[in-house]
């Protein structure tokens, strides 16, 4: 591998966790201009910056508005490769229907493991907020997900969480698609009760998320 | 069935069991009161009790989170987490907080008295065999208004009153409303009431003179059953029986407060003929005993909003019995009487300034008066500046430090009370985060420095010592005396998530509105927990713009002044319930960009 490329990789990944978006463009625009392999600088370039800095965030070293701006370097970067890419590296991700549940419109939680889940290579369907059960299963069962996110930052309707378990139970779908279930009023205890797996943060839904593809995979 | 034994602080309780549950429920329903303020789901470590005899389910992995080595050694749980597998016994560690500071002074604005109560009394004419009318015909025709028989306990007082020589007449308003024998236009009282998530507060007030003789606090004691808004609104929902348990707890408050202000002041209870009630949507749903389910989830219908009139009777309020009950009028879920309330105490359609008016709490309401013209919001601030969702935090009762500064790489504390110091309360963790900030131990993103970095800082030298890496997570020890009090980076995390709310819903309003910080006159803090904060605190923390230091004004406990002066004025009321009408409501979360809005205010200066 040539140095330039190596160390463009670097830059990549750094201008990424010091959340530089102008430079992260820069960066990739030379890096296409060379004719380097557009999925690398994806994978081990912007990816493995969010990677970074999702360790930073779950290492309390950075927060929401960090994460987010380091998101927001990463997309600009992804803008300028994405045209680049050839087709064939999308097609075997595993996918995940991630959503905030019925009655509640509260999203920023959703929306960063939203960002972790895509940069960690899964591909992310959102149906947004004030979801109904039946629609989280719907899309599942439509785009054949792995996984369903459920979210919400209220008490009064964490119940919705265990109606979508409820609806997989009864259409046969639970053991095929796990259900990860995270947010304020949420603790493991409820997500065992109620036959979900849970995480505390974004960055830890990603290592959920890989570890339930993986057991999946296994049986 | 099984056999469980409960004791508590001086007794002990004995119940047979058959309910498979977790034991805060059983506690619960056996009306023993454990406090609970996340409501029994594992994530608050507030209802803890000692296990000391019998068998259980394994320790889970949450109670690992709340439970020191030293109390699992003394096998404590956390009840909500807690199934019992046959007899048990289990002590109840709850010590019933007795010393809370709770605010009741507030500003009013002037006002002329004219309450809806009013008496009138009359000589009275006797039945003679000439005129030989009926006792009811006879005062009618002498009041000149009909005596409503819908009731009959007003024509059982007929025979008592005929025995006097005078009558007097009680009116609300044009409408009479009972009689009394004799003349005892003297006294007349009426009772204002707050009815707060946390706290309820009464007014004993003489309507002759318009005057508030006496007020009494209490912590609203549906707490025990949730401590916010939403995990009462799903008790209502889990248990059956739920509203009616919410609505007695706080009816039963009502009466024992009224019973006290009546004995202490000697006023007796059946002189008192209305009380006037603001509180926030869900506790008046809860009061009126009206199911809360469709304010708890999007789109946060009520029941009702508008303002409501009753006998007191109608709910069991010990009063004369033919008082009224009025509630004040509200405007959504979230914006509820106690804001109304807030907006007419701080007079803010009568202005041509621009005002943000801010109630804190776990939900922030915000009101902007822009001139007079009222919009407003309500932001999910979290818990974390009443002292909850905090490593070491605490309501402000005894032992909670409740002040914190830095000077000359020493910590300085208050603290309440004389007990020695187990937590901190809301403005305390406010006030330390400002300091920590200040000093410079936390940057712009609220990240604590290492220790290191400290160290080769020559100001920050001599702060170092009080910063403690542990498993690769920075706390600032604050006290060490009795018990180590630490403020944590999560600690940090939950105050900036509260800023981030609270700042951007400012922004929010400001936005829609079409004016800038610079372009406001004021800003008032209401609330009994508003005043506890300090400007140095807000300001500190970047709650409140430091443009704005100048400009703050707390009102204190404005919902129960606009209580007060809906019992002292009926043009009020009609003001209120105008006002109601005009407060537009913004829903934050659902708007473009809130998002980045949101993120961008959670920074510090």
């Amino acid at each position: 591998m040539s140095d330039l490329k190596q160390s463009l990789l670097k830059d990549l990944s750094d201008c990424v966790v010091d959340m530089d978006e102008d430079q992260v463009v820069e960066l990739a625009q030379r890096y296409v201009d060379n004719n380097f392999d557009v999925y690398e600088a994806i994978d081990q370039g912007l990816a493995e910056g969010m990677e970074r800095a999702g360790k930073l965030y779950e290492e309390e070293e950075y927060y929401i508005p960090e994460l987010l701006m380091c998101s927001d370097a990463m997309y600009a970067g992804l803008d300028v490769l994405r045209p680049h890419l050839k087709n064939d590296e999308n097609d075997d991700k595993h996918k995940v229907v991630i959503g905030v549940v019925e009655g509640d419109t509260h999203d920023i939680g959703k929306n960063l493991v939203k960002i972790m889940l895509e940069t960690s290579g899964f591909e992310v369907m959102d149906l947004g907020r004030d979801v109904p059960p039946m629609d989280f299963v719907e899309k599942a069962k439509e785009i054949e997900a792995d996984i369903i996110a459920l979210s919400t930052l209220m008490t009064t309707t964490m119940e919705n969480m265990e109606r979508v378990v409820q609806i997989l139970k009864e259409e046969n779908l639970y053991e095929r698609i796990k259900v990860m279930v995270g947010g304020g009023p949420i603790s493991p205890s409820f997500a065992n009760k109620i036959g979900a797996h849970y995480s505390d943060d974004a960055s830890k839904a990603v290592k959920l998320a890989k570890s339930l593809v993986r057991e999946a995979k296994v049986c | 069935m099984y056999q469980l034994t409960v004791y508590g602080q001086e007794e002990k309780y004995l119940f047979a069991v058959t309910e498979r549950n977790h034991l805060l429920d059983i506690l619960q329903s056996q009306g023993m009161m454990v406090e609970s303020p996340c409501g029994g789901k594992g994530i608050c470590g507030k209802c803890k009790v000692q296990i000391i005899q019998g068998l259980v389910n394994a320790l889970t992995a949450e109670e690992l989170k709340y439970l020191t080595d030293e109390e699992i050694d003394q096998g404590i749980r956390l009840s909500c987490l807690v199934i019992p597998l046959g007899d048990l016994t289990v002590k109840l560690l709850d010590k019933k907080e007795v010393k809370h500071k709770i605010l009741t002074d507030g500003y009013m604005p002037e006002l002329e008295i004219n309450p809806v109560i009013s008496k009138k009394v009359y000589d009275l004419t006797k039945p003679t065999l000439e005129n030989n009318l009926s006792y009811q015909d006879l005062l009618e025709a002498f009041l000149d208004a009909p005596i409503l028989s819908g009731d009959p306990s007003l024509l059982r007082s007929l025979p008592e009153i005929l025995k006097e020589e005078q009558v007097t007449a009680i009116y609300a308003g044009n409408e009479l409303i009972g009689l009394e024998p004799g003349d005892t236009c003297a006294e007349m009282y009426g009772i204002a009431v707050d009815i707060g998530t946390t706290t309820v507060v009464l007014s004993l007030v003489d309507l002759s003179e318009g005057r508030e003789i006496a007020s009494e606090t209490a912590i609203n004691p549906q707490k025990e059953y949730g401590l916010d808004v939403l995990s009462r609104i799903d008790f209502v929902r889990r248990k059956e029986n739920g509203l009616k348990v919410l609505q007695s707890a706080v009816i039963d408050c009502l009466n024992q407060l009224m019973a006290e202000l009546c004995r202490k002041n000697n006023v007796l209870p059946e002189r008192v003929y209305e009380i006037t009630i603001a509180a926030n949507a869900t506790m008046m749903h809860l009061l009126l005993g009206v199911d809360t389910a469709s304010i708890g989830k999007a789109p946060f219908a009520t029941v009702f909003s508008k303002h409501q009139n009753f006998a007191a009777d109608a709910l069991g309020l010990n009063l004369s019995p033919f008082a009224r009950l009025y509630c004040l009028p509200g405007v959504s879920s979230y914006i509820g009487a106690d804001i109304v309330a807030g907006v007419v105490v701080s007079q803010l359609t009568e202005t041509h300034k621009n005002i943000l008016f801010i109630d804190m709490g776990t939900n922030g309401e915000i009101v902007l008066s822009k001139a007079g013209q009222l919009s407003s919001c309500s932001c999910a601030a979290g818990p974390a500046l009443e002292g909850m969702n905090i490593s070491c935090g605490m309501r402000a009762s005894e032992g909670a430090i409740e002040g914190v500064k830095i000077n000359d790489n020493e910590i300085n504390l208050k603290v309440i009370g004389e007990a020695d110091q187990v937590g901190v309360c809301g403005s305390g963790i406010l006030e330390a985060i400002s300091e920590i900030s200040r000093v410079g131990m936390i940057g712009k993103t609220g990240r604590l420095k290492k220790k290191a970095e400290l160290q080769s800082d020559e100001k920050l030298q001599g702060l170092a010592q009080f910063l403690i890496e542990e498993d690769g997570k920075r706390k600032v020890i604050i006290d060490s005396n009795s018990k180590t009090i630490a403020i944590t980076q999560g600690d940090i995390r939950q105050v900036q998530l509260a800023k981030g709310a609270i700042l951007s819903g400012f922004y929010a309003l400001l936005d829609l509105m079409e004016i800038t910080m610079e372009d406001l006159d004021e800003v008032i803090i209401a609330g009994q927990f508003g005043k506890h904060l300090s400007v140095d605190s807000l300001v500190g923390t970047g709650i409140i713009p430091g443009e704005l230091r100048d400009k703050i004004r707390y009102i204190g406990n404005s919902s129960k002044t606009g209580a007060l002066m809906c019992l002292l004025s009926g043009e009020v009321r009609e003001e209120m319930e105008r006002i109601a009408k005009d407060i537009r409501y913004y829903e934050l979360s659902t708007m473009e960009g809130y998002e980045r809005l949101f993120t961008r205010c959670l920074n510090f200066n």
